[in-house]
C-alpha cells in the first residue's frame, strides 16, 4: 500500500473542514464586522451546544439504522426532573447533584424503554420514539403542571448553563466531552465496532456473535443519557423549566447527523461528520440571522439541506447495490405495464 | 407425430453470455395439452431455455414456432400476447389486493371508466368454475397459502387466454398436501387443453406428471423421453453424464471414528425437520446431501443456536448446549450460512472489521480498548493465510469478488481456536479457483481436528471432501454413507427418494 495521496484524495478526505472554511471566509467577506468576531462565535458554539449534545448520544441510534424523535421531549422532562428535585431540596448544592442524577436517569430509562421495544418486538424505530414523544412531554407537563418553573439559584445549577470557564461558555465544555466520549466509545470499543456491524446487517452480526439486543439497548440508553444531559444544560441556560423547552430539537438534531454524512440506512458515518454537520447548521443559521434574514427562512434552509443530504445519501446508496435498483425498476416495470395495458384497453 | 399436435416448437436454439455458450442447438416440442418437463442440473441451461421462450433473452440463432407459424419473441409482452405465461418461483401477486383484483390487474372491467365490481366477480367465478378450484375471489392474497396463491397465479395466466404455462419449480416452496394440490390443478388444465413446461429437480414429481421429459445438459438436449421410457435411473445417469459413472468422481468414504465432538439425538423443529440423530467426530468431514428446502440448513442454525429446536438433545464434548451464538461461539463454533451477503458479512464495513468481528473475545480480551494494530495485524493474517485479493485491509466488504468474500466470511473462524465449522453451500456463486482454496482450506481444518459439517448441493463436491455423507429427504435424514464408494447417482437417488436395492444389497 503506498502512502502517498494524490490531491484529490486529499480534498476528499478534508471535504469537510474545507466546506466550513469556505463558509466562514464567504460570510465574513459578506459581514466582516458582525461575523469573524469572537463574541459572534461563542454565540455560534453556543447555540449549537444544546443539540450538539444531543447529537453525541443520538449518532448511535442512527448508525444502528434506527431513530430516536424523543430526543426532545427526553430534554423537557429531564430538564423538568432536575428543576423540580433542586426545589425540594430547598435550592442546595445536594440537591442539584440528585436533581442532574434524577435528570439523567429519567433520560437513561427512556432510552431503555426504547431499547427493549425495538429490539424485542421489532417495532420501527420511528413508530415506537414518535410514541414516546407524545407520552414523555404529556410526562413532562404532569411534572410541571404546564406551567413555566423559574429558578435564579443556586449558581452551581446556573453555572451549568450560563457559567464561563477561561472565557468560555461552560456548555461548550460539555459539548467537547461528549463528542470526544462518542468518539471514543465509537472507534475505540468493542461496543462501537458492534453498533457499525449491527447497523450495517444485523443478521450477519447477530450470527457473528454480537449481542444484537445489548447494542441495541445500550445505543439508544445513550441516546436517551445525552438528551436528558442536554434538556438540563437548557434549563439551567433559560433558567427555568418547561415542556415546551426543547420542541423540534430532534429535526436539527437529525439535520447535522445526516448532513454529517451518516447513513440513515444505518452501519455508515461518525461522530466528526455529525459535529461537522451541526456547525455547518449552526453557522448558517448565524450567518442568515446576521444577513438579516427573517427566522421563518431558518427552517426553510435548514429543510433544504436535509433533503439534498438524504437523497445524496439514498442516491449514492441505490447506485451502489445493484439489487436495490433492480427492485425499485421491478417495481416501477410492473406498474408501467399495467398503465400500458389499461391505455391500450381504453382505446377504440 | 402430428403437426397440428404441436404447440410449440423450438428448434437449434443458441445462446451465449460473454463467448459462453449456455445453449447449444437446442430444441424443445410442446404438444397441445401435456405435461412437459424439463430436467437438468443446476447450469445445465434450463432457465436459460425459458427465459428465452418467455422473451427475457434475446436468442441468438434458431426458430421458434408457435401454433405452427414461427414468431418472435423478444418481450414478456409478446410472450403474453402469444399466450405463454409464467409461474415464478417467487410469486408476482400484490399481496393487499383480492385474489379477483389481482388476477384482472392491468385487465379491469370498466363501464364508463368506472370499475365494474359486479362484472369482474362474475367473471372471475366462472374462470375458477371452470376449473373446478376451490378459491374464493374475495379473498385477500396475504391471507392465502402460497399453493393457493399458486393457483391465483394461474388463474391470471389462464385469464389472459394462455395456452402454455409455465412453471418453474412450482413445488419448491410447498408442504406435501400443497403439492397434491397443484398437482390437481395441473390434472385440471391437461384436460382443459392448455400445455404446461415443467422444470423440476424433483425426479418423483417429474415420474407422476409428466407425459415427456426433456433432458438438458451443458446446454445441450440429451433426450426426449416419452411417459413409459422415463424411469430414475436412466434419468439420472443422463442428466449427470456417463463419463461422471467413472470411479475417479465417486467420493471415497473415510469413516474414522476417534472421539465424538458432537452427539445429535432426535432433533426435531415442527415443519422443518424430524428426528435428526447422528455423531460428529474429531477431524471428519460430514457431508449433508438432499434437495434445497429438505432441512438442511435449519439444522445448522439450531446446532449453531441462532435458531431452537423444538424438541431433542445436542451434546457437545458430552455437555448439553443450551447457548446463545455468541457462547457458542467461544466454545469453539464457527458458521458459514448459506447465503453470504445477507447473513454471512457485513457490505458496508472494512475487509478488517469483518474479519475481527467474530474475534474481539481474544484481541480485547478484559481491556476496555481496541488495538488498532492487533486488528490489523489479524487481518494481514487472514489475508496471507486465505490469500484474499486485493490485499487491501480497508476495502469495503461488499466491493470484493465473491470468492473472495467468502475467504473472507471463512477467515474470520479461522482466526480463533475452532473446533466445529460448520459450513452451508461453500461455494455458491464462486469461480473455480477460489473453490480449489476453500476445499483445500476444509482439508487442512479437519487434519488439525476441527469438526465440520458441510451442506452442499454441488454433488461433486459434496462426493469429493466428505468423509461421510447423510442423505436428507423432507426433514428426515433418509440415508447415510459411511463406506464404500458413492457415486453422485447414489446421492441423487437418495435425495429423490428411491431406495436402492441393488446397492444395498452390495452392502
Amino acid at each position: 500500500m503506498s502512502k502517498t495521496m494524490s490531491a484529490r484524495v486529499l480534498i476528499q478526505k478534508f471535504q469537510r473542514p474545507l466546506i466550513l472554511l469556505v463558509l466562514v471566509v464567504v460570510l465574513t467577506l459578506l459581514q466582516p464586522d458582525a461575523f469573524a468576531t469572537v463574541s459572534n462565535f461563542k454565540s455560534i458554539f453556543l447555540a449549537i451546544s444544546i443539540y450538539g449534545v444531543m447529537v453525541s448520544g443520538s449518532i448511535f441510534t442512527i448508525l444502528l439504522g434506527g431513530i430516536d424523535l424523543a430526543v426532545g421531549a427526553v430534554a423537557a422532562l429531564s430538564g423538568a426532573c432536575t428543576v423540580l428535585t433542586i426545589i425540594a431540596f430547598n435550592y442546595s448544592d445536594i440537591g442539584v447533584i440528585l436533581g442532574i442524577l434524577a435528570g439523567l436517569l429519567a433520560g437513561c430509562f427512556v432510552g431503555l424503554m426504547h431499547g427493549v421495544i425495538i429490539s424485542k418486538f421489532r417495532v420501527p424505530a420511528f413508530l415506537i420514539t414518535v410514541a414516546t414523544m407524545n407520552i414523555v412531554y404529556g410526562a413532562a407537563e404532569l411534572l410541571t403542571g404546564n406551567q413555566t418553573i423559574n429558578i435564579i439559584s443556586p449558581a452551581s445549577f446556573t453555572f451549568v448553563g450560563g457559567g464561563q470557564l477561561f472565557g468560555i461558555p461552560f456548555p461548550i465544555y460539555i459539548v467537547a466531552l461528549m463528542a470526544f466520549l462518542s468518539f471514543i466509545i465509537l472507534n475505540m470499543t468493542v461496543f462501537g465496532r458492534q453498533v457499525y456491524a449491527t447497523g450495517g446487517n444485523p443478521v450477519a452480526a447477530s450470527l457473528s456473535g454480537v449481542p444484537v439486543f445489548r447494542t441495541t439497548c445500550a445505543a439508544y440508553i445513550i441516546s436517551g443519557f445525552t438528551a436528558a444531559a442536554a434538556g438540563i444544560v437548557l434549563a439551567s441556560m433559560n433558567q427555568q423549566a418547561i415542556s415546551k423547552a426543547a420542541q423540534g430539537y430532534e429535526n436539527d438534531v437529525l439535520t447535522a447527523i445526516v448532513v454529517g454524512g451518516t447513513s440513515l440506512m444505518g452501519g455508515e458515518g461518525s461522530i466528526q461528520g455529525a459535529i461537522f454537520g451541526a456547525l455547518l447548521v449552526g453557522i448558517l443559521n448565524n450567518g442568515l440571522r446576521l444577513m438579516g434574514v427573517s427566522s421563518i427562512y431558518h427552517t426553510l434552509v435548514k429543510g433544504i439541506i436535509i433533503i439534498i443530504a438524504v437523497s445524496f445519501d439514498f442516491y449514492s446508496r441505490n447506485r451502489n447495490s445493484g439489487l436495490l435498483r433492480t427492485g425499485r425498476l421491478r417495481l416501477w416495470m410492473a406498474r408501467q405495464v399495467a398503465i400500458l395495458m389499461k391505455e391500450e384497453k381504453h382505446q377504440p | 407425430m402430428n403437426v397440428d399436435d404441436i404447440l410449440l416448437r423450438a428448434v437449434d436454439i443458441e445462446k451465449s453470455f460473454s463467448g459462453v455458450k449456455v445453449l447449444k442447438k437446442v430444441g424443445l416440442d410442446i404438444r397441445r395439452g401435456e405435461v412437459h418437463a424439463v430436467m437438468g442440473e443446476n447450469g445445465a441451461g434450463k432457465s436459460t431455455l425459458i427465459k428465452v421462450l418467455t422473451g427475457v433473452y434475446p436468442r441468438d440463432e434458431g426458430k421458434i414456432f408457435f401454433n405452427g407459424a414461427s414468431v418472435t419473441i423478444n418481450s414478456r409482452q409478446d410472450a403474453k400476447d402469444l399466450g405463454i405465461a409464467v409461474i415464478y418461483q417467487e410469486l408476482s401477486l400484490i399481496p393487499t389486493l383480492t385474489v379477483a383484483q389481482n388476477i384482472l390487474l392491468g385487465q379491469e372491467i370498466c363501464r364508463a371508466g368506472i370499475l365494474d365490481n359486479g362484472a369482474m366477480k362474475l367473471a372471475i367465478r366462472k374462470l375458477i368454475e371452470t376449473y373446478g378450484f376451490s378459491l374464493n375471489p374475495d379473498a385477500i392474497v396475504e391471507t392465502l397459502s402460497i399453493a393457493q396463491r399458486q393457483t391465483v397465479e394461474i388463474l391470471k395466466a389462464l385469464s389472459m387466454q394462455s395456452s402454455l404455462i409455465i412453471m418453474d419449480e412450482p413445488t419448491a416452496s410447498l408442504s406435501v398436501k400443497e403439492s397434491e394440490n397443484l398437482f390437481q390443478t395441473i390434472g385440471a388444465l391437461k384436460k382443459r387443453g392448455v400445455s404446461i413446461l415443467y422444470i423440476s429437480h424433483r425426479l418423483e414429481e417429474v415420474y407422476r406428471l409428466a407425459d415427456r421429459l426433456t433432458i438438458l445438459r451443458d446446454g445441450e438436449r440429451i433426450a426426449v423421453l416419452s411417459q413409459g421410457e422415463i424411469n430414475p435411473r436412466d434419468v439420472i445417469r443422463l442428466m449427470i453424464g456417463k463419463e461422471l459413472r467413472q470411479s475417479e468422481h465417486a467420493g471415497r468414504m473415510r469413516p474414522s471414528r476417534p472421539e465424538v465432538v458432537l452427539r445429535v439425538r432426535n432433533l426435531s423443529r415442527r415443519g422443518v425437520f424430524s428426528d435428526i440423530s447422528f455423531d460428529l467426530h474429531r477431524g471428519e468431514v460430514l457431508g449433508i446431501g438432499g434437495l434445497v428446502g429438505s432441512g438442511r440448513s435449519e439444522i445448522l442454525h439450531c446446532l449453531f443456536g441462532s435458531d431452537r429446536p423444538d424438541s431433542g438433545d445436542i451434546l457437545f464434548e458430552g455437555k448439553p448446549i443450551r447457548g446463545t451464538v455468541s457462547r457458542n461461539i467461544r466454545s469453539g463454533f464457527g458458521l458459514v450460512p448459506e447465503d453470504r451477503r445477507t447473513q454471512g458479512f457485513i457490505p458496508l464495513l472494512s475487509m478488517k472489521r469483518n474479519i475481527v468481528l467474530t474475534n474481539y473475545d481474544h484481541l480485547v480480551g478484559r481491556r476496555l480498548f481496541i488495538s488498532g494494530k492487533s486488528e490489523l495485524a489479524m487481518c494481514r493474517d487472514a489475508i496471507q493465510r486465505l490469500d484474499i485479493r486485493p490485499a487491501n485491509s480497508e476495502i469495503h466488504a461488499g466491493n470484493l469478488s465473491g470468492g473472495n468474500q467468502q475467504k473472507v466470511v471463512v477467515g474470520k473462524w479461522l482466526m480463533r481456536d475452532l473446533k466445529m465449522l460448520l459450513i452451508d453451500e461453500p461455494t455458491a456463486g464462486i469461480d473455480v479457483g477460489v473453490k480449489e482454496d476453500i476445499y483445500a482450506l476444509i482439508g487442512e481444518l479437519a487434519e488439525k481436528g476441527v469438526a465440520v459439517i458441510l451442506v452442499s448441493s454441488d454433488l461433486p463436491e459434496l462426493l469429493r471432501i466428505s468423509h461421510r455423507i447423510l442423505v436428507m429427504r423432507k426433514g428426515r435424514i433418509f440415508r447415510e454413507f459411511s463406506e464404500g464408494s458413492v457415486s453422485q447417482e447414489d446421492v441423487l437417488k437418495a435425495a429423490s427418494g428411491i431406495q436402492d436395492r441393488e446397492i444395498e444389497s452390495n452392502e
